[in-house]
């Protein structure tokens, strides 16, 4: 009986349990194999063949198909198919239709970490010291003749909140930012694992303290800057309103490009803002919109759920805030230790005479309708240059 | 015992004894400091006079209301955000409870931030106010900087704190509202109480001469 038995086994397992390749109807020769592998044949696109692989029912429980030995579907085919989106499966909690693996990453992920947060620091390392090398060689930039002791005045005082109302805020966002872009790599890459541990020789727990520490500020300020970031919009939007008259460019601006500002070519002659206060305005208008829009889609990122977008949105983000901060850091500078007499326009709303005569001699004229002479401004181009305010 | 320990146990204990007792100090003092008696005849309603005093001043003048918009703003805004801060907040309605047993609804998460936000604006308005406007410069004295820079640290360190998942940000916001309630009742902070009795004190002594305060 046991022998029949094995016997018919074996019969069935002849008959009906034939691996599936020998029945494929789609039948692969050497010869197509080989071509497929030497690339012909692909139509130019890695999507799954149209051949279909094999049914599940169609493989042995228990075994494991050999897909890529038989030229159907390879691993590489498949996984290659999962990345482009191609193979139309996607998990079922997933936002991104038809998505199961999401592979734009990659090229995001190598942005940030090979080129942004790579070389931001440095950015901001570098503007600093162009910065302080100016200082060194230009030294400050003082008013030709002094003060005059008599003012007129040049922001009101809804000027000067929106001013300080936007510089509050982008302080505070600013530094929350770079704790977050760079808080890993300066503090426990940097500070930790090159210069405690690889140059003083420190214990290795000091980079476990310095990861504990960067955990504590990335927490704080990741809060701090999703809680900041509407009220610096709001701030923004009151400045680009309370600040757009007069910040249009004008024939003026022109020659004062010419002059380099007052650097070269003797005095450049300016509006109630010259060039440098425009361009300003501008960027921080225009920048500054963009990382608005796009620090919306960070916080709120049911907003879209195009992650190519968000994607973008991150990356647009810093190196917009990066810029910014550029940006901010020679308009601190030269709106207060840089040029005397400049912060005075901000901080209490107006400025000496003789340092608007020099720095804004149309805006004067407009303003008191006196003319004013530039007979004394010869030293402009021999080297003592004004290199007019951007305050 | 750890720091946290520390400032949310004898520290805060401390800071809430000074806060109560000093605070009561400085009222009473004002309360028995009295007044010299007006031997004229009134003319009008001094109780009627305190009200309108109290209520009055929550509007601006029409004249001044061009010109001081802004700070109107900023004020309302700074005040009534740090008060639903301060008492609708979830975190803050725990830590009440922990010690009274007292509870009461809060207010979700994203009424928080908007509070929050609203708080901060306004308080930065009236600092920007403070050292921008020539008036309220010469006016505003350390007192002034120093209880608007705690106030702001405070606020900060408890929205930085928010993720509540770490342990030394919390400690931070209680050492500064520590710090807070200690110098709170020695400072200009205490016109969050006296500022009723000052308005009131005007109001009733124009109110018993027939005047409008």
């Amino acid at each position: 009986m046991r022998h029949i038995l094995s016997f018919l086994a074996i019969c069935l397992i002849v008959a009906t349990g034939v691996p599936a390749s020998a029945q494929d109807p789609v039948t692969q020769t050497r010869e197509s194999i080989m071509e497929r592998q030497r690339g012909l044949g692909l139509s130019g696109d890695y999507s799954l063949p149209s051949g279909q692989p094999p049914a599940p029912e169609a493989v042995q429980p228990g075994s494991v198909p050999q897909l890529g030995t038989r030229g159907y579907a390879s691993d590489s085919d498949i996984w290659r198919a999962l990345r482009d989106g191609s193979a139309n499966a996607t998990p079922s909690s997933s936002t991104a239709a038809s998505q199961l693996m999401q592979v734009i990453g990659d090229d995001w992920r190598m942005i940030r970490h090979d080129y942004l947060i790579k070389y931001a620091g440095w950015v901001l390392l570098g503007v600093i010291l162009l910065i302080a090398l100016f200082y060194l060689i230009r030294g400050r930039i003082m008013i030709r003749g002094g003060r005059a002791g008599k003012t007129i005045p040049r922001f009101s005082m809804s000027h000067r909140i929106a001013h300080w109302f936007l510089a509050s805020t982008f302080i505070l966002m600013a530094l929350s930012g770079l704790i977050i872009l760079l808080g890993r790599p300066v503090l426990v890459k940097g500070l930790g694992e090159w210069l405690m541990v690889g140059q003083l020789g420190m214990d290795d727990s000091v980079v476990t303290t310095l990861k504990s520490v960067n955990g504590v500020l990335n927490s704080a300020a990741l809060q701090g800057h999703n809680l900041f970031g509407p009220v610096f919009i709001l701030s923004l939007l009151i400045v680009i309103v309370r600040f757009m008259k007069g910040n249009f460019f004008q024939k003026a601006d022109f020659g004062w490009i010419l002059k380099g500002g007052g650097l070269i070519g003797g005095h450049a002659s300016s509006n109630h803002y010259n060039f440098g206060e425009k361009t300003w305005y501008w960027v921080v208008v225009l920048v500054g919109l963009m990382i608005s829009v796009t620090g919306l889609f960070l916080l709120f990122p049911w907003l879209s759920d195009n992650l190519r977008f968000h994607q973008a949105a991150t990356i647009l983000h810093a190196i917009g805030a990066l810029g910014m901060i550029c940006f901010a850091m020679g308009h601190a500078y030269v709106g207060s230790v840089g040029m005397e007499g400049s912060l005075d326009s901000m901080l209490r709303g107006e400025v000496d005479v003789n340092w608007a005569k020099e720095h804004h001699d149309l805006w004067y004229e407009e303003v008191t309708g006196e003319k004013v002479s530039h007979d004394h401004d010869d030293t402009a181009a021999t080297g003592a240059g004004t290199a007019e305010g951007t305050a | 015992m750890s720091f946290i320990e520390f400032v949310e146990g004898p520290m805060f204990y401390a800071a809430a004894a000074i806060f109560v007792a000093a605070g009561l100090w400085r009222i009473i003092g004002i309360l028995r400091i009295g007044k010299k008696p007006d031997l004229a005849p009134p003319r009008g309603s001094a109780t009627a006079g305190w009200w309108k005093g109290n209520l009055r001043h929550f509007f601006p003048r029409g004249l001044f209301a061009e010109r001081t918009w802004m700070h109107i703003l900023g004020g309302y805004g700074f005040h009534l955000g740090l008060f639903v801060l301060l008492f609708f907040a979830a975190p803050h309605i725990a830590f009440v409870e922990r010690f009274t047993g007292l509870s009461w609804p809060a207010l979700p998460r994203w009424g928080f931030i908007i509070a929050a936000e609203i708080a901060f604006a306004g308080l930065i308005v009236l600092w920007v106010r403070r050292f921008s406007d020539p008036v309220m410069r010469q006016i505003s004295d350390w007192d002034d900087h120093i209880g608007t820079w705690l106030t702001f640290l405070v606020m900060l360190t408890g929205c930085l704190a928010l993720q509540e998942s770490v342990v030394a940000l919390r400690a931070t916001h209680m050492l500064f509202v520590n710090i807070w309630l200690i110098y709170f009742p020695f400072s200009r902070l205490m016109h969050a109480f006296t500022v009723f009795l000052s308005r009131g004190a005007t109001g009733a002594s124009y109110g018993r001469k027939g005047m409008n305060p």
